[in-house]
């Protein structure tokens, strides 16, 4: 009877006012709409008549709705589904291989008892400014490591990022108390022990967090496959939209030139095509974002209390 | 921090030094003798540009079959994107990656740029030993405007070769309003049309005209787009600031005339392109680059009739020469046998075509004499015919007209030399000087070129920038290399 | 003993960062030598290439500081990245508390997953959409002027404005992603401190002051000390794009990485974009140590190392 009242008088005090709340709620939903708007405007668009879209302009309700845009992109078929399959398998190894080397180097130097701890932390904020630019990277890459035109090439550049592991850092220093260590020294657990089984359950927000930053930079990455990948059977997603997006370009830039002009105007993608190009891309990333989400929107703050 | 610091210096350094031995041990490789027959051909691998097909790979190996009886070589051909491929090749040749073809023009991984960079093999005594295909097949000019500080570094591909403006008109309205374009040559001999199409039609662009296009006038560049110029009639090549010449003066008057009475786009300034106004045919007249025939693709392209007459000579420059090339890379292993190909595939129709439209009976058929018909398949190999070479031993397609080769012929012997064809200008000295130019370049030649600003006032603030940015020692930098050069020839 | 074992285990769990580090950074760092050559390929590979290039000294950086422009950018891309660190924090911390506030979880949710949809924009298609809002004869501002009786506006003629979209667009695009860390870092914030705080009567308003932003302190100052290092670097696409590369709002709209991009169009000189960004970055450095070093006397643990 007593718990049950400490909770319902502690849930009224948690909870923002009524007009606190329809406040916040106003400011982050607003917000929200500016952001989504314009991707409505991309999904709209990816619908819309050629024809009718170069003759309005950008419009909510298109004069003329087509499918033309995605028939234009299906045709390329296996093309598109072999590109998807290679972005989500990218995704998948790359955030596992990544997040592992990151939670562990970052857990090693947020732990005080670690000697070495600035030297590392040094070590890898250093690789954020400086680095030798494309051409090194692309001969250590292809000559040294031999990964050209393979998946790999396209996973381990992306796999470990100074910036996560500093974040993580200090998501490991402010979220793991000491004595959780401390016990887990005095019932004789090793370090690997204490990392897997006590540290890491605590800091899974952090956790999701730069696995999901993680999921979503292979998810965009692009550029590694521009340099990497000639083969077009390991082309992921992204990689496929900007080439055409940078084509696309590249030739309207060029349209003075009489060749191009004359030979290749005609058979370019469409404005819609494109538009159509990131809606395919995005829909699938979108679907799995919930799965994250769980780790930092929901939260435990309501149950914790009950405890 | 200062006692880590001396602990980790000397192993950076190790790690560098390591890095150093590595990369070197990557690159040597020896190359071998007796391979290059048709019992054991040698792979050339072979960049291109292009929207990449799915049936490259099928159809190379019918060349390779070709081509391995023939000469004793293989093919491997990679294609890349239009937007990619000068970045691409950029990054590709800088380190050394193995390749023994590649394509290279004057608006894509620029010629001149990477032939003085090392990019390429100079080919002067390749191309007549392994090439005379190419050099009797090719117009001198060609050979001649593609030389880079008097030495070769790529093929041409045999297409059109001066380069001619011309104004280009939607048809529809011309007869709409009964207009004519005789008498149409100058700029300012459009403003009675543009001015009825304005009166007429409200919602058509009179003068199509986007950021990337400027006046013409009678100069030839030193470098494409930057202001430094030589007049055209000027025996005596004196480069000047273009910006400063009557010509353009009176060019950007007249354009600025025409901006404020409404025949240009409000915003020509930062249009990218003006594909909507095509598609819709919201346009009534602009100014291209042509080549012969160009009418009947613009119509077939754009879905209804475009004519054009012409603005300006045909005139031969150093980029319209540069258009399309092919060159061989600097760390071929087999630049001979890469030359054998390139004359092979500039002079041997078989295999011209076959690069060029996939296999027959697969990708296409025969209709006639040296007519084609695509095939269904064809849209799994769909090349850029300009990019690969010889186009006047290309099958043509049933819409093109018969005489179509003999019509780039007399095209390009009709075409007049530029003067500055066969001069490249060496930039090494005056890099930090282009740097600058280029940034005051872009900041004002758009709204200057699109008629957008008033060039009374905007002209002497781009001059003054453009002095202050050094523009005056790259001329006279630009007038030393012009006059050593002449004094050569 | 003990000591050597413990780090020997901490030794171990930074090895396969480290060896990434070593592969994917440091390697590839012997290329910024690169900045003090002119770079000119040799048949043999990349090495050779180096070896044979001319040394030129400081030749190759003294295009970022040869004209007026120099001021400009360097003024234009240290403001402009000044103002995102602080309006860029401030918003992404406050949307984070928000998000954790509100009531409806559910809302939270659909919220958040909106403002997470700009991040997957590129650059050049915001462009597009800005166009399509700020053009003079079709764009929806200009629509909305006409309607409501003003002039149209010329946007992409005049710069007074720009300063101010720039920063509005990099707000919209960022604080989705950016409030992200926050967020997770409020969610692993020990319930018990709230707990006692309610205890000790302390109203929502002082539960936030109190516990939620000393809590988020150490996060906040590390990225900020992280982006004080980049904050020579200019997103590209934000400062090209968005404006379409208009000539005549460079004066607010041209930073570093813009003037390099256009200064080389013509040359392509690797060894000088190599040295563009080793400027950019020793800069960074400079800045970063020294703040570091500032946060280091106030709070140890709060520094990067």
């Amino acid at each position: 009877m007593a718990v049950s009242a400490l909770t319902k008088r502690s849930r009224d005090f948690q909870q923002l006012t009524p007009a606190w709340n329809v406040l916040f709620n106003l400011f982050a939903g607003i917000f929200a709409f500016l952001c989504v708007f314009p991707f409505l405007f991309v999904a709209v668009i990816s619908f819309t008549d050629e024809k009718s879209l170069a003759r309005n302009g950008y419009r909510l309700i298109p004069e003329q709705w087509s499918f033309d845009a995605y028939r234009y992109i299906f045709k390329a078929g296996d093309q598109l589904l072999r590109s998807y399959g290679v972005t989500i398998l990218i995704t998948v190894i790359g955030t596992a291989i990544g997040v592992v080397s990151i939670a562990l180097f970052a857990y090693a130097i947020s732990r005080k008892s670690f000697k070495y701890r600035n030297f590392f932390a040094f070590f890898a904020f250093f690789t954020m400014l400086f680095n030798g630019g494309l051409v090194p990277t692309y001969i250590v890459v292809t000559q040294l490591l031999g990964m050209k035109d393979t998946l790999w090439a396209l996973i381990l550049p992306l796999a470990v990022n100074a910036f996560y592991i500093m974040i993580m850092r200090t998501f490991f220093s402010t979220m793991v108390p000491d004595a959780i260590i401390e016990s887990g020294k005095i019932d004789g657990a090793g370090e690997f022990g204490i990392f897997f089984k006590l540290v890491l359950p605590l800091s899974l927000p952090g956790l999701a967090t730069i696995s999901l930053f993680s999921v979503l930079g292979y998810w965009n990455d692009w550029f590694n496959a521009l340099l990497y990948i000639d083969d077009p059977n390991l082309v992921p997603l992204q990689s496929m939209l900007m080439r055409i997006e940078n084509s696309m370009q590249f030739i309207l830039q060029n349209a003075q030139n009489a060749s191009i002009s004359t030979g290749l105007l005609q058979s370019m993608p469409q404005d819609t095509s494109r538009m159509a190009m990131v809606v395919l891309a995005t829909l699938p990333i979108i679907f799995a974002y919930p799965f994250f989400q769980r780790y930092f929107v929901q939260g435990l703050t309501i149950g914790a209390v009950k405890e | 921090m200062n006692t880590t610091k001396k602990r980790w210096l000397p192993l950076l350094a190790a790690i560098m030094l390591v890095s150093l031995v590595l990369s070197a041990c990557g690159s040597k490789e020896s190359g071998s003798g007796a391979e290059g027959t048709a019992e054991k051909p040698v792979e050339l691998i072979w960049y291109t540009i292009g929207t990449p097909q799915k049936d490259v790979n099928a159809v190379m190996e019918e060349v390779s079959k070709y081509t391995a009886e023939k000469i004793g070589v293989t093919v491997k051909m990679t294609m890349v994107d239009w937007g990619d491929y000068a970045q691409k090749l950029q990054v590709a040749t800088a380190s050394g990656e193995p390749i023994d073809m590649m394509f290279t023009s004057s608006w894509a991984f620029d010629y001149v740029q990477n032939a003085r960079k090392g990019a390429f093999m100079e080919i002067d005594e390749l191309l007549p030993k392994y090439g005379q295909g190419i050099v009797d097949a090719l117009d001198p000019a060609f050979l001649e405007g593609s030389k880079v500080d008097g030495h070769n570094y790529g093929i041409p591909a045999n297409k059109e070769l001066p380069a001619q403006e011309v104004w280009r008109f939607n048809k529809q309205l011309l007869d709409k309003y009964k207009l004519g374009t005789e008498g149409i040559y100058s700029l300012d001999s459009l403003e009675p049309l543009l001015k009825t199409i304005k009166e007429n039609e409200p919602d058509v662009y009179p003068l199509a005209v986007d950021k990337n296009q400027a006046p013409y006038v009678p100069y030839d560049y030193v470098i494409e787009k930057l202001p430094m110029a030589v007049s055209l009639k000027d025996s005596g090549l004196k480069v000047v600031n273009v910006l400063e010449t009557p010509e353009m003066k009176a060019a950007l008057n007249t354009m600025h005339k025409y901006y404020k009475a409404g025949y240009i786009p409000t915003e020509a300034a930062s249009l990218d392109s003006l594909t909507d106004v095509q598609a819709t045919g919201k346009w009534f007249m602009d100014r291209a680059t042509s080549q012969p025939f160009a009418d009947n693709l613009w119509s077939a392209s754009y879905g209804y009739p475009v004519v054009s007459t012409p603005a300006s000579e045909a005139l031969i420059y150093n980029w319209s020469v540069m258009g399309s090339m092919q060159a061989i890379s600097a760390n071929s292993k087999y630049p001979e046998k890469a030359m054998e190909f390139l004359n092979l595939l500039n002079t041997d129709p078989v295999l011209r075509n076959m690069v060029d439209s996939g296999i027959e009976g697969t990708h296409y058929e025969m209709v006639g004499d040296n007519v084609m018909k695509n095939l269904d398949n064809s849209k799994n190999y769909d090349m850029p015919t300009f990019s690969l070479g010889n186009l006047f031993i290309t099958h043509l397609n049933e819409t093109d007209p018969a005489d179509k080769w003999e019509g780039f012929k007399t095209f390009n012997d009709a075409g007049v030399e530029a003067p500055l064809l066969g001069f490249n200008f060496d930039t090494s000295k005056v890099t930090t000087e282009i740097a600058a130019v280029q940034n005051v370049k872009e900041e004002f030649w758009a709204a200057l070129m699109t008629g957008t600003v008033d060039p009374e006032e905007y002209l002497t603030r781009a001059n003054d920038k453009f002095k202050a940015a050094g523009l005056d020692k790259i001329i006279e930098e630009a007038q030393r290399q012009i006059d050593e050069w002449k004094a050569s020839k | 003993m003990k000591d050597i074992g413990r780090n020997k285990m901490m030794l171990l769990m930074v090895l396969p960062a480290t060896l990434w580090f070593i592969f994917f950074s440091y390697l590839p760092m012997a290329g910024m030598v690169i900045a003090f050559k002119e770079y000119r390929y040799s048949r043999d590979g990349f090495l050779a290439s180096i070896l044979e290039s001319k040394w030129v000294g400081l030749q190759n950086f003294k295009f970022l500081f040869s004209t007026n422009d120099a001021y400009i950018i360097t003024r234009n891309t240290v403001l402009y990245n000044a103002v995102f660190i602080v309006l860029g924090l401030a918003l992404a911390v406050l949307m984070a508390i928000v998000l954790s506030e509100i009531v409806n979880k559910r809302l939270a949710k659909l919220y958040q997953t909106g403002m997470f949809l700009p991040y997957f924009l590129s650059w050049v298609i915001v462009g597009y959409f800005a166009f399509s809002f700020l053009s003079v004869d079709r764009g929806m501002v200009n629509q909305i002027f006409a309607w409501l009786g003003f002039d149209p506006v010329s946007w992409y003629t005049n710069p007074a404005y720009w300063p101010v979209i720039i920063v509005v667009v990099f707000l919209w695009k960022s604080v989705g992603y950016n409030s992200v860390v926050y967020l997770a870092a409020i969610m692993g914030i020990d319930k018990s401190l709230y707990e006692a705080a309610m205890i000790d009567g302390a109203n929502k308003w002082q539960q936030i002051r109190n516990i939620t932003i000393p809590m988020l302190t150490p996060l906040m100052t590390i990225l900020t000390l992280l982006a004080i290092g980049k904050i020579f670097y200019a997103d590209f696409g934000l400062f090209y794009q968005v404006p379409r590369d208009s000539g005549s709002l460079y004066p607010v709209t041209n930073v570093i990485d813009t003037y390099v991009y256009r200064g080389l169009k013509t040359t392509g000189e690797i060894g000088m974009s190599t040295a563009a960004g080793l400027y950019q970055s020793f800069i960074g450095f400079i800045l970063v140590i020294t703040s570091n070093a500032v946060v280091r006397r106030f709070n140890k643990d709060n520094a990067l190392f």
